[in-house]
């Protein structure tokens, strides 16, 4: 058996419409698409992971067959910004007539939110001049970066963040056919790694599989280097119960000998507070000590310095109250 | 195929809403000869402007020759095409060509540049018809401007607009109720693209269309951010604040403006004051984010502002209007108003020759002082327009007066010059005509 190197974000990135998990919605509105042979420019938003690129690539399967990559071109917005992009390599893909009899073509602009309004102000007549030889799909994370002219142009599908069954659905398909055995706390820490990013939670299943084909909690939290939930929740309760002494051990602890990174962390403990049941005022203090952490770290400061003043604030915010 | 196009008016009657100004654009079209202005149409996306040029020039058996924005329109594309064009009548036998230049308002600082410069050229020496389009006109090079008529184009409402769609439900063999329809015109906030585009997408592979088909695919309008604020007042969960800030799609900085806009429903100063201790807080958040473009720090901003603005509210609702922030409009007219003064600025520095840091600096009491004395002489010499002109005058009825009869006796200085030698090239706007 050839070793599989292949990456699986690749590897199992559905082929088919059908395949796609957790955009039920979404998915039968394309699909109809698909009978009818025709569709408008779409305006796909949506955060990092939760299938854009792969219902747009689908998409085109579903029209195009095989040679799908003939009618198909994908484009990288962040990557070439510029109004010279839409002014030549943009228009020069849509008014060429699509292939092997096909209708019209499909330009996959990812990340479109990217383009300065000047770019997006040129793509908006290409838009409508090529329609009858190509269509648009556009995707961004913040679909109010895209300048109304375009999106009165595009049917608008939010793709939501995936929800913990979506998750556990594509880990089971890929682990059937992967042969792993994953085992139910370790499907609960794939999905909390995850946060909702289908690509983050296959690395993270991918990183364990390396390890051993029988998955189990500790090692998606060793192979992400990140803390069990029960861990952070463990800190906040020193933090916040006024023992700095207990919450610096707990910290030490994490950050030397588990090799968690300083970010990584305020990220879970900035998580946890979120969802944590506490007093709204003392929430917002607490989450404002770790931003300016945040903020300090990523302007170079020390980050064992950093870590435990922040512990040393929510000891004093909890005292004070 | 898509339908905006399918259904793009071909004929001017077949326009939804603004008569008024079709009926402008007809009778200007009717009468026209080269001495007439270039109409300007402007106005809100897919209220009509570019289909009501081409259906235009289609009614009246002209040709057509459009640019817009995914052209590149530099000083010699523009001339190549454009230019040839505006002197020479068309080949094909037609009258005459309508020349369309799309999207004025976004002509291209570096990748156009000379754009405006041409464009001004072209509007002086054309022997044929011109329509220019933009959606904000305040955004238009204020030389082109002054040489154009301006024609508005308004949102098109509801009433007007359901039964075009119930037109396009028809041929497409669609069942829709009207109840649909209005829902469909309603969203689509007077944007007759958004509402055609929303229709067809609910439609593919329909033959019965219901309002649940509607639902992944409005116009991305703001209606989610109403939810949002409409949740932080009432007091919902932390983290289902915190969800429903990110499923918005707007970006944090967005959101917390509209919290900021929303402070004045809170009943005291001592909520007020409690909001704005979040916010201000948020606010540095951003502000660090796009410096350092770290974007990991949004989220901070995002939480701290709902959830400090919950706190605020103390889950007593909403008992008046939300409403955008009121700062946007500040900054929409601030913005016109640096516009015009750069321009303005520019225009001096050009005519007199002096620096625009140095004229900014040392001379514009001066000028104050001279056009406040002989406003119609400056508004010749300049070729200023009343908003220009109202910055040195700050009398918005008087600088419009001013202009007008400026406009008028130059206008008439012109015919007499044409009735005595009808050969001369004619020029419109009054600096020429003083200076040869």
């Amino acid at each position: 058996m050839e070793a599989d190197h292949t990456i699986w974000i690749e590897k199992y990135r559905p082929l088919r419409l059908a395949d796609i998990v957790g955009q039920d919605e979404i998915v039968q509105r394309l699909q109809s698409y698909v009978k009818e042979g025709s569709m408008p420019h779409l305006l796909f938003t949506g955060s990092a992971g939760v299938g854009k690129t792969t219902a747009a690539i689908a998409l085109a399967r579903g029209f195009f067959g095989d040679s799908w990559h003939m009618n198909f071109r994908e484009l990288n917005a962040s990557d070439e910004r510029g109004i010279d992009v839409v002014r030549n390599q943009i228009k020069q893909f849509a008014r060429i007539s699509p292939l092997e009899g096909a209708s019209f073509k499909i330009l996959f602009l990812d990340e479109a939110d990217a383009l300065t309004p000047d770019a997006q102000a040129a793509l908006r007549r290409t838009m409508e001049n090529y329609a009858h030889t190509c269509r648009f799909i556009l995707s961004c994370n913040y679909s109010s970066k895209i300048i109304d002219p375009i999106q009165s142009r595009c049917a608008i599908y939010r793709f939501a963040p995936l929800s913990p069954q979506a998750v556990k659905e594509e880990l089971h398909r890929i682990a059937k056919r992967e042969g792993l055995r994953v085992s139910p706390e370790a499907q609960e820490a794939i999905v909390y790694v995850a946060q909702g990013d289908m690509r983050r939670a296959i690395n993270a299943l991918q990183g364990a599989a390396i390890l051993s084909p029988t998955i189990e909690e500790n090692m998606i939290y060793a192979i992400t280097s990140t803390a069990r939930p029960d861990e952070v929740e463990a800190l906040l309760i020193c933090a916040t119960g006024g023992d700095f002494e207990g919450a610096e051990a707990l910290l030490e602890c994490l950050l030397s000998e588990r090799g968690i990174a300083p970010t990584e962390l305020l990220n879970q403990c900035y998580r946890a507070l979120v969802h944590r049941k506490m007093e709204g005022a003392l929430k917002v203090a607490f989450i404002d000590a770790i931003g300016e952490t945040d903020y300090r770290l990523s302007e170079g400061a020390n980050s064992d310095i950093q870590m435990k003043a922040l512990l040393a604030r929510f000891v004093l915010h909890t005292r004070q109250e | 195929m898509d339908w905006t196009e399918k259904y793009r008016p071909r004929h001017i009657r077949d326009l939804v809403g603004n008569i008024g100004v079709l009926q402008t654009m007809v009778s200007w079209a009717q009468s026209w000869s080269p001495k007439d202005r270039p109409l300007i149409l402007y106005g809100k996306p897919g209220t009509g402007k570019t289909s009501a040029a081409h259906a235009l020039a289609g009614d009246m058996g002209w040709d057509i020759i459009e640019l817009n924005a995914s052209d590149q329109r530099t000083k010699a594309a523009l001339e190549k095409i454009a230019g040839s064009s505006a002197l020479t009548a068309p080949l094909s036998g037609a009258e005459h060509k309508l020349i369309v230049l799309d999207e004025v308002d976004n002509l291209h600082g570096t990748a156009d540049r000379g754009g405006a410069k041409a464009l001004l050229d072209i509007i002086k020496k054309t022997q044929q018809p011109m329509i220019l389009i933009a959606n904000i006109l305040q955004d238009v090079p204020a030389e082109l401007r002054s040489r154009c008529e301006p024609l508005q184009f308004r949102s098109i409402q509801a009433r007007s607009l359901i039964p075009r769609l119930r037109f396009i439900c028809a041929a497409e063999h669609l069942q829709c109720s009207d109840t649909l329809l209005e829902e469909v015109s309603t969203r689509a906030e007077g944007d007759v693209r958004a509402a055609i585009t929303m229709l067809q997408a609910a439609a593919i592979g329909k033959k019965v269309l219901t309002p649940q088909d509607l639902s992944s695919s409005s116009k991305d309008e703001r209606s989610t951010i109403f939810d949002l604020i409409g949740a932080v007042f009432r007091g919902r969960s932390h983290e289902e604040l915190v969800r429903q800030a990110q499923a918005t799609g707007e970006t944090p900085e967005r959101i917390v403006q509209w919290l900021e806009g929303s402070v004045g429903l809170l009943p005291d100063y001592q909520r007020v004051a409690q909001a704005y201790r979040s916010l201000r807080r948020a606010d540095l958040y951003l502000g660090r984010t796009i410096r350092r473009q770290y974007y990991l720090l949004w989220r901070y901003a995002q939480a701290i502002a709902v959830i400090g603005m919950a706190e605020a509210a103390q889950k007593q609702g909403i008992h008046a209007r939300i409403s955008p922030p009121t700062r946007w409009q500040r900054i929409g007219s601030a913005r016109r108003q640096r516009a015009i003064r750069g321009d303005l600025l520019h225009r001096l520095s050009s005519r007199y020759h002096i620096p625009e840091r140095v004229l900014r600096e040392e001379y514009l009491t001066l000028f104050s002082l001279l056009v406040e004395h002989a406003p119609e002489h400056y508004v010749l010499e300049l070729d200023l327009d009343a908003d220009a002109l109202n910055l040195f005058l700050h009398d918005r009825e008087r600088s419009v007066m001013i202009v007008k009869k400026v406009k008028e006796e130059g206008a008439a200085r012109e015919k007499m010059a044409t009735s005595r030698a009808p050969r001369k090239d004619t020029s419109p706007g009054g600096t020429q005509s003083t200076l040869f």
